[in-house]
């Protein structure tokens, strides 16, 4: 009740704040009349009464603030008055405030972007309702240790019958289509998926429906679903799309559902198209390949703990049923938001968000720093308001109040900043790597990221305004207000505080610098490295041969002999060449591999290789060094022992000590055993940083395969290249799908989008440490500076020259500058380590770098020093000893 | 003037209440029945009054209401609540008590012990 009746109170004390304000004043007013009237009858002249009945009632300023505290109006007044305060000092001073507040917005505008990628990559990273209840199975061998997310038809149908933890379970396999008829046929990727696929995740079609589960079965009518994006380009967006025929792989479907552009399942990868499962009655019995993808709902209830303890128990009893085909393995589970976030850069996305954390408190010290600086030249009027009878913690509030208005204003500064970045990193996304990007790379000025930008802004505003107001609400009423001069003084406290900031500052800072370069240098290097062929003027066109059509190991062998030799036709063309993938152009196999002659291998510990099916002429036109031996010739084409070649990983590592031309190795499920006839260079196939890795190749003319890339060396970069290479391709097949015909060079510029993008970023956010750090040493110089201008104007009196007095001002500032570095060097090497997975021919304690980032800060700590003590150096002893 | 006590915080609440038990008052009206109930021997900061007073209504022990004073002046007068009556019964008895062990105690005998 007394609550109740209290919380009355205040209400209406604040919604009615002039009327009691006015009660309260008329209230005092009458008391004052009625004592002065008294004193007046008692003899008193009426001036004089009036005068001592005011003073008899005391400060009456004081007791209203009574009052107001008696009534609980008093802390939002106050709240206000210091705001309101506050806002009128920055205002009257426009240089500090615009220093501080930039300074704030970029070390807040940084951290608003990278938390919105935070926030889309790792935070949500999955657009579906009750995300966190889907799970990833993962199948694992307990004997050889490895885990895989792919699973057996059979198992996976067992699992399901069985399972009691999960709402649905749905099963997926990436696929991929040609889709014909309808314009140039068309290579589009997608997936076959269970019929309550879509159902499962919580996702809807924007038009017709998703699978039932008749078209899951085994011999029912053909049915596909498209995504909106393939509606849109293949099919003009027709508006009768749903039950309209379409062709996939020369067979034809009926088109049942549209799914949205956005809805995006990004362990598929890009995905366009999609028809039902439907397993055949052999693939359901089928123990032995691991080819499908699974996941499920949890149960209301059931913890990813009780399901992951039901898989295992499912699979032990499959372990006791099939020992041939499941001895050893098992099935686990995990969060399919983690499963999203360790394949798509999460860890990159943290790690920027480390870095800006760092700038933030770079920042923050920076204006710690301005703060202390700006409230030691006010000292004079926080002690006048003291002796007028503020307490101290009074003076702190006021302080606080004024340093989280200045954190504010940054915030809302750094959310234009941040917004400003988001756009800009979005734009370094080409669109044609978004499908594979979580949330499409997208990430959105949300209330959550807003909600984020505010908190560290308050928090940091508190915190850092904490050390400066207490600092300087030290009441030492007689100090300053005896100095006449209104010479700045600081404590030998604050000075220290003030030391303690900008060190630790330049220390960050020197940590932000040493991270960024060694990133930088990784991608120059990267960037400089070899591939391992020759990627100017080379054009590349992948395909995928159906199935259907090319059933025969000939029908590939000729069609591939008819387009390279139509190719080889084409002006500006030096040569050209096919193989079974191409670096950066997708695809790749890698088979298990055993050098014959030596002993066998444990099961467990074989080795693979990626396994390429080249043309003789595959080599030259790639200019992939030959190492040794000889490439392949037309004599490969028959014979009972294939040919094979080796790269030099493989050779050293098969055979370090001996030549390997002549040595016999087995590859394959079918052991094939062919004869190494040469060495070639190391090539890199998926990414510029990777590591060398065991390569083989066989002869395309004895492997044919329906995967083909061709590549095509031309003499400069015709523009009509793609084009002339798209008709010879469909002049030997009009219904052949071609992805695309790009430059060698674009795909490898495309691949590493990711590290290109990172490597802008990490650029700004050294160049920004750097400044931040630099703008540091420069604010206290400069402080020091004036504060020790009385000091400086009596050496110089005494006779000290110009250029000592340079030197001692630059010894001071070199010397907090020199601390800051050491610890940055010392906290660098401990941090850096963390780094290595992202670096690339740098070690984290790379020298070079510690040492370059060293001498730079000294520079800079030369730089911002020079200009305070040139103005040091310039005082006139007359002038400073005159400010007495 | 005899000499003057001054009076603790808590006790100006006390002395409030025992003087609007008496009837409705106005703020300067209290100090006086104060002055005149005590004889004159307590020493109160007028200013100091009104906190008190607007302290007393939030807690709901006095009831304000605007009014006519004696002079025809506008006046806030204060009066009891049932809940202030209770208070001031309590207050009081609890006053007692301890005037009553101090006075005790302070007047005891070097033979008593």
């Amino acid at each position: 009740m007394r609550f109740f009746a209290g919380f009355r109170s205040l209400v209406s004390a604040l919604f009615h704040r002039s009327g009691v304000e006015a009660d309260m004043d008329e209230e005092l007013r009458t008391h004052i009349q009625n004592r002065a009237h008294d004193l007046k009858r008692s003899g008193m002249p009426r001036a004089e009464a009036e005068r001592v009945a005011r003073i008899e009632f005391g400060g009456q300023e004081r007791f209203k603030e009574e009052i107001r505290e008696a009534l609980g109006t008093r802390f939002l007044d106050t709240l206000l008055q210091d705001l309101h305060f506050a806002f009128r000092m920055l205002r009257n001073s426009p240089g500090f405030t615009i220093v501080a507040v930039l300074t704030l917005a970029l070390g807040i505008g940084a951290n608003t972007a990278i938390f919105s990628y935070v926030d889309a990559w790792v935070i949500k990273p999955l657009p579906f309702p009750q995300a966190d209840r889907l799970m990833v199975f993962v199948s694992h061998d307990t004997k050889k240790g490895w885990t895989g997310t792919d699973i057996t038809s059979a198992d996976l149908l067992d699992f399901q019958q069985h399972n009691t933890s999960f709402e649905q379970t749905a099963a997926w396999a990436s696929w991929n289509f040609n889709l014909t008829g309808d314009g140039p046929p068309a290579f589009v990727s997608g997936g076959r998926i269970s019929w309550n696929f879509f159902e499962t995740l919580g996702v809807k079609p924007i038009a017709g429906r998703t699978f039932v589960q008749d078209d899951d079965k085994s011999g029912a009518p053909r049915v596909a679903i498209l995504n909106e994006g393939l509606w849109k380009s293949r099919y003009a967006g027709d508006p009768k799309i749903i039950g309209r025929t379409i062709r996939i792989d020369d067979e034809s479907f009926t088109v049942v559902g549209v799914m949205p552009g956005k809805f995006q399942f990004s362990l598929m990868g890009i995905a366009n198209l999609w028809t039902p499962l439907a397993l055949t009655d052999k693939e359901r019995d089928d123990r032995n390949s691991s080819w499908l993808s699974a996941f499920g709902r949890l149960k209301p209830g059931v913890t990813p703990t009780q399901a992951g303890a039901d898989c295992a128990a499912s699979f032990a009893r499959l372990e006791k049923q099939y020992p041939k085909t499941n001895t050893n393995l098992t099935l686990l589970v995990s969060s399919m938001i983690e499963e999203v976030g360790k394949n798509e850069g999460a860890p990159q996305v943290l790690m920027c968000f480390w870095i800006v954390g760092l700038i933030l408190l770079i920042a923050c010290a920076n204006v710690a720093n301005l703060m202390l600086a700006r409230a030691s030249r006010r000292a004079k009027e926080f002690a006048l308001r003291g002796a007028l009878g503020a307490s101290r913690g009074r003076l702190v509030r006021q302080l606080l109040s004024e340093s989280l208005l200045l954190f504010f204003l940054g915030a809302v500064a750094g959310t234009l900043f941040g917004k400003w970045g988001m756009t800009w990193i979005q734009s370094a996304i080409p669109d044609r790597i978004r499908g594979y990007l979580v949330n499409y790379g997208e990430a959105n000025l949300d209330f959550r990221t807003l909600a984020f930008t505010m908190g560290v802004a308050l928090l940091c505003g508190l915190v850092f305004g904490l050390a400066p107001a207490f600092e300087s609400s030290r009441l030492d009423l007689n100090g300053p207000l005896k100095e006449a001069s209104g010479q700045a003084s600081g404590g030998k406290r604050s000075t220290r505080l003030r030391r303690i900031f900008v060190s630790a500052e330049i220390a960050l800072a020197v940590v932000v610098l040493i991270s960024t370069t060694l990133l930088v240098r990784s991608f120059i290097i990267s960037v400089g490295a070899s591939p391992g062929f020759t990627p100017a003027n080379l054009m590349v066109a992948a395909l995928e041969l159906p199935k259907t059509r090319y059933a025969e190991s000939a029908h590939m062998r000729n069609f591939s002999d008819d387009v390279l030799a139509r190719l080889r036709t084409l002006p500006q063309v030096v040569s050209v060449g096919a193989a079974s993938s191409v670096p950066f152009g997708g695809f790749g196999q890698v088979v298990l591999i055993e050098a014959v002659g030596k002993p066998a291998p444990r099961p467990g510990e074989q080795l693979g290789a990626r396994l390429t099916a080249a043309s003789a002429d595959y080599f030259s036109t790639m200019q992939i060094p030959l190492i040794k031996g000889r490439t392949f010739t037309s004599s490969d084409a028959s014979g009972d022992s294939p040919s094979a070649m080796i790269n030099q990983t493989l050779a050293r590592q098969f055979w370090p000590n001996e030549n390997p031309v002549g040595q016999k190795i087995k590859f394959g499920e079918q052991q094939t055993v062919c004869t190494i006839v040469g060495v070639v260079a190391d090539v890199k196939v998926n990414q510029l940083r990777q590591r060398p890795e065991r390569q083989m190749y066989v002869p395309f003319t004895q492997f044919p395969s329906t995967l083909l890339g061709f590549v095509v060396r031309t003499t400069g970069n015709p523009v009509a290249m793609p084009t002339a290479i798209r008709n010879e391709i469909w002049a030997v097949d009009r219904d052949q799908p071609v992805s695309a015909v790009e430059p060698m060079e674009t795909l490898i510029v495309v691949k590493d989008t990711p590290n290109r993008v990172l490597t802008k970023m990490m650029v700004f956010f050294g160049l920004l440490a750097t400044f931040l750090g630099a703008i540091g040493i420069y604010g206290v110089m400069s402080f020091l500076v004036s504060q020790r201008t009385h000091e400086i104007g009596i050496r110089v009196a005494l006779g000290a020259s110009p250029l000592q007095v340079m030197r001692m001002i630059m010894d001071q500032g070199l010397k907090l500058a020199m601390i800051g570095v050491l610890l940055g060097v010392l906290a660098a090497l401990g941090v850096t380590r963390s780094l290595a997975f992202m670096l690339y021919g740098v070690n984290p304690r790379d020298p070079a770098t510690f040492i370059g980032v060293t001498v730079l800060f000294a520079f800079v700590a030369v730089a911002a020093g020079y200009l305070p003590a040139r103005r040091a150096m310039r005082v006139d002893p007359i002038v400073a000893l005159r400010n007495e | 003037m005899t000499a003057q006590a001054q009076i603790l915080p808590g006790n100006l609440d006390l002395l409030i209440l025992k003087a609007v038990s008496l009837g409705p008052l106005h703020g300067y009206g209290i100090l006086l029945r104060i002055e005149q109930i005590s004889r004159g021997a307590l020493l109160i900061e007028q200013g100091a009054l009104y906190p008190a007073l607007f302290r007393l209504v939030r807690q709901g022990l006095l009831k304000p209401s605007w009014g006519t004073s004696d002079n025809n002046r506008r006046a806030k007068f204060y009066e009891l609540t049932a809940e202030g009556r209770k208070r001031l019964r309590q207050e009081a008895a609890d006053w007692n008590r301890l005037a009553a062990a101090i006075a005790s105690a302070l007047g005891a005998q070097p033979e008593e012990v």
